[in-house]
């Protein structure tokens, strides 16, 4: 290959080394993209080749196997570089200490230069890395470059998740674009080819371009003919060389090719020097992936087998095969036994690396050839499909896998197992959120062990059964089964299911209002800190905010919120992380922090893939904070998060949806539509007997106009509003720290409660709210109304910046330009630049005089 | 993307001259507004400049808030608006 200058590529070229230059002041990610042959590794390789010794550079490729390996970038860089990254793949460590080991690579301080090519065929677990690495590259000065195709991606394509998750201050776009006719008269003007045929028929594709010149003949009607002409000029050795290589995605090493080919060497010294392939390494690779195609396709079905089966046994006979080209090669020669061998291996693998995707395709392999298993086997094979279907949102296919494991157990008579599957069944199905289906999968399993002595299964199955009657709010039985359940857990040493049943249980006692929800949760907490479960350590926090949220413990739910965020960021566990952030918004809406409470809520409803409880309670907060304040969009949000609600059918975000719209509605004075909204969800809360839930619909039906009974179990703040104990309300609201539901309690209090309503309102911006307050004041007759927020100590009537208040705010203090300067850390010209700013929009000739006018005007620094 | 009208009182009277100082203002409003994706269309004014109606583009009324607050000017009402003049049923 040629690289005697690229055409046209100086630009992108630029772009490269511009964006390396800035990596080094804070480290950056390049996405090089174009259509297959565009010439981005060309590109990459000549960026490459302009980097001095100093700076480690560092290659690794995705290849087209049915199924990639996962890691396979990391993989090829451990192989070349060694050190902590092989070891920590080596040692099956575990994800977390390969992509530390992967970052501290990039820490280094010689400016290193990763590139990773091929990102279209990425594995999820090297998705998953280059999301990581993009989130802290900023703080290295390291320059990782991807490569992919953009006609490759689908509009649900996981790259796009990841490329949109990538920072965009850290982040710069190359895109490829195809030859113009100029260039191409310039590549063909040395073989006399007519350059504007070429053109045509190429549409400027480099790659295209270059097999028609090389190929010598007429100009092709595809690029697969185009290099299967120039593959015609091979002599029979090297046809076979190519033949082979072909097969192997990503190449094929040297050592085997002679294995199976006699004479191989000088095959292979004529392929490369008709430019076919090349090496790099001791590993022979077509210069293209187009080409490499083109020859396999031309091998035909039989010979695809053989020469497969052939590079299957050359490969077996290695040290470390990777298991994920073992795989490939025996499905490809159509070896069942092997297929299924290296598959499930494969898979096993894939899935301790977080490459979940990956393993549910090898199980999908090894299944097709599992007919022959015996029993057990094949019924533990259906269930860790399963498993990993059900990490990849593969639902139907995972209840397919279970139910046939079940259909296995139930033949054998293993009424244990059958029940431990259905226990797992009853999990996925609530992950899809059918929890009817799992109430009867989780009720079967019960009785089926009901016979049977207590042993590790009926803690599994109780474990279900706890967090299911948890998430309907079956809190009575949650308790019961629960208290059961975590004895069963720590008999049997089952540290998941005792961690998940002490969230579970937490949970049900705290959102009935009972503080010792708080102990198990705490107890969950530090058994997942012991054991370094941060997935559980997450959805324990989730639940100790969630739930206090729930009750209206604000104050505690920011707390433990503020920690799990936190964590959830630390640690890339972004399910966990847009719940939380969603109930901080909520949280902060509450204790009247509303612009926070706006800044969560929009980051939640920003992101593209969101789960549907994060957004529907995101929704909420926004929709809600929105009516309160009287802004647009009010109903936009309440009505697609009832849309949202109304598909989960639990009361968990039926209940605070249809409060929200009921604060709405009657906000806009529409008390009857406020009344039936509330009603809409009354019956399921009372069906539930949850005391906050029923409390607050009670109160908003009450508000409409309803004669409403409150039953005795209401919670305080609410039930009280709608019996009239107002002053009461007021007092539980404002020790909770909640502002407006204190207003709100006041402005159905007398004369001087409605005035201290209003009062408070002004303060948080809640006009609507503050309107009908003074309505009724007025219509009572009352004569001094406060006339509403002062805008003028609000904000600066001359249009002056922050920068400028605060900079007046000093001068008015005495300071002189200079020292100005050195309290915030600016140039004094730059200071001196703002005073005559000031003075211009203040109308004065003077500092003076500003300070003067300043003081008349009532500005106030924000 | 939507179209807002904003209502702002002044009770000193809003003071933005039109000269060159005046731009500088401005420039720096719509500088703060752009980092929200926020624009500025144009205002209407009542004579002793007490009171403005604002009319802008932008994602939310969260984003018109936040640039408000940067650019230290008061809101008293968000309104969402559509276009509607005499060419239009033409």
């Amino acid at each position: 290959m040629s690289r005697q200058g690229l055409l046209e590529r100086e630009e992108p070229l630029r772009s490269l080394q511009a964006a390396r230059g800035r990596a080094e002041t804070g480290g950056c990610v390049a996405l090089v993209s174009g259509e297959a042959g565009i010439g981005k590794t060309s590109l990459v390789a000549a960026f490459t080749d302009t980097i001095g010794d100093r700076s480690f550079v560092a290659c690794g490729r995705c290849d087209a196997l049915f199924t990639p390996r996962v890691l396979g970038p990391a993989h090829d860089i451990a192989e070349r570089h060694g050190g902590a990254l092989k070891r920590a793949l080596d040692s099956n460590a575990g994800r977390p200490a390969v992509f530390a080991a992967f970052l501290d690579m990039l820490r280094a301080p010689n400016n290193p230069v990763i590139v990773f090519e091929d990102v279209h065929w990425a594995d999820e677990a090297t998705l998953d890395l280059i999301k990581y690495l993009g989130r802290r590259i900023g703080e290295t000065r390291a320059f990782l470059v991807l490569t992919y195709r953009d006609d490759e991606l689908s509009a649900r394509h996981p790259l796009r998740l990841v490329i949109g998750d990538l920072p965009r201050q850290h982040m710069v776009r190359v895109e490829l674009r195809p030859l113009s006719l100029g260039a191409v008269e310039q590549m063909a003007s040395a073989s006399g080819a007519h350059a504007q045929g070429v053109h045509e028929a190429t549409g400027g594709n480099p790659f295209f371009v270059t097999e028609i010149l090389a190929s010598g003949g007429g100009i092709s009607a595809s690029v697969r003919d185009a290099v299967l002409a120039r593959a015609a000029r091979l002599g029979p050795r090297a046809r076979e060389v190519a033949d082979l290589t072909s097969v192997s995605p990503g190449g094929l090493e040297i050592g085997i090719i002679q294995q199976c080919v006699a004479g191989a060497d000088d095959g292979i010294v004529e392929c490369e020097s008709l430019g076919v392939m090349g090496t790099a390494g001791r590993v022979l690779r077509f210069r293209h992936e187009i080409a490499r195609l083109a020859i396999l396709d031309a091998l035909g079905e039989q010979g695809k087998r053989l020469l497969n089966a052939r590079v299957l046994e050359a490969l077996r006979a290695k040290d470390h095969p990777e298991l994920a080209r073992l795989a490939h090669h025996a499905e490809a020669a159509d070896e069942r036994a092997a297929a299924l061998e290296y598959s499930t291996a494969a898979a096993e693998r894939a899935a301790i690396l977080g490459g979940h995707r990956e393993a549910a395709q090898h199980y999908t392999i090894a299944l097709r050839h599992a007919d022959d298993l015996p029993e057990t086997e094949k019924g533990e094979l259906l269930e860790a499909a399963a498993w990993e279907y059900q990490m990849t949102g593969r639902a139907e296919e995972g209840l397919k896998a279970r139910d046939a494991a079940i259909a296995i157990w139930h033949r054998r008579g293993d009424v244990e197992r059958e029940a431990a599957c259905l226990g797992r069944m009853s999990g996925l199905l609530i992950a899809v959120g059918r929890n009817p289906e799992a109430d009867m999968a989780m009720r079967t399993a019960r009785s089926m062990l009901e016979g049977i002595p207590v042993g590790p299964t009926h803690a599994l199955v109780y474990r279900y059964h706890t967090y299911l009657r948890m998430l309907e709010r079956d809190v009575a039985e949650a308790i019961a089964d629960g208290e059961k359940a975590l004895v069963l857990a720590r008999r049997h040493g089952d540290l998941e299911s005792e961690m998940n049943v002490l969230n579970s249980l937490g949970s049900s006692l705290l959102v009935a209002d009972d503080e010792r929800g708080y102990e198990h949760l705490e107890a969950s907490v530090a058994l997942a800190r012991a054991h370094g479960r941060d997935y559980h350590l997450a959805n324990a926090y989730g639940n100790l905010g969630s739930a206090s949220g729930e009750v209206h413990r604000y104050r505690r739910a920011l707390g433990y919120l503020d920690a799990g965020i936190e964590f959830c960021a630390q640690h890339d566990l972004d399910g966990s992380h847009q719940y939380q952030l969603a109930w901080r918004s909520l949280a902060h809406l509450h204790l009247g922090h509303w612009a926070q409470a706006a800044e969560d809520a929009a980051a939640v409803l920003a992101l593209p893939a969101a789960t549907a409880i994060s957004r529907i309670m995101a929704l909420i907060a926004m929709g809600r904070l929105r009516a309160r304040r009287g802004d647009p969009g009010a109903w936009q949000a309440l009505d697609e998060a009832l849309a949202l609600s109304a598909a989960t059918q639990t009361l968990q975000r039926l209940a605070p949806v249809r409060a929200a719209r009921a604060e709405a509605a009657w906000l806009e004075g529409e008390d009857s539509a406020a009344a039936r909204e509330a009603a809409a969800a009354d019956g399921l809360a009372r069906a539930k007997r949850h005391g906050w839930f029923v409390a607050e619909l009670a109160y908003w039906q009450w508000k409409g106009g309803k004669a409403v009974d409150v039953p005795e179990y209401a919670s305080k703040a609410f039930a009280w509003q709608a019996q009239g104990r107002w002053k009461d309300a007021a007092e539980d609201w404002r020790e909770r720290g909640c502002p407006y539901e204190t207003a709100q309690a006041l402005a159905e209090g007398d004369t001087n409660a409605k005035l201290e309503a209003v009062r408070i309102f002004d303060e948080l911006g809640a006009r609507p709210a503050a309107e009908r307050v003074r309505k009724s004041l007025r219509a009572a007759g009352v004569r001094r109304i406060p006339r509403g927020p002062r805008a003028s100590t609000k904000a600066q009537p001359a249009g002056l910046t922050r920068r400028e208040v605060q900079i007046l705010g000093l001068i008015a203090e005495g300071l002189t330009n200079a020292e100005v300067a050195t309290r915030i850390h600016i140039s004094p010209k730059t200071v001196e630049h703002h005073v005559s700013a000031i003075l211009a929009k203040l109308g004065v000739a003077s500092r003076r005089e500003a300070i003067r006018a300043a003081q008349n005007r009532e500005v106030s620094p924000m | 993307m939507a179209r807002y009208m904003v209502e702002r009182s002044f009770p000193e009277g809003l003071g933005l001259a039109p000269n060159e100082k005046g731009a500088e203002v401005v420039a720096a409003v719509n500088a703060t507004n752009m980092e929200k994706g926020v624009t500025w269309v144009h205002s209407y004014v009542t004579p002793d400049r007490k009171k403005t109606f604002c009319i802008y583009d932008g994602p939310t009324p969260e984003a018109i808030r936040d640039v408000a607050k940067k650019n230290c000017l008061p809101i008293d009402r968000i309104t969402e608006v559509r276009v509607l003049d005499p060419y239009f049923h033409r």
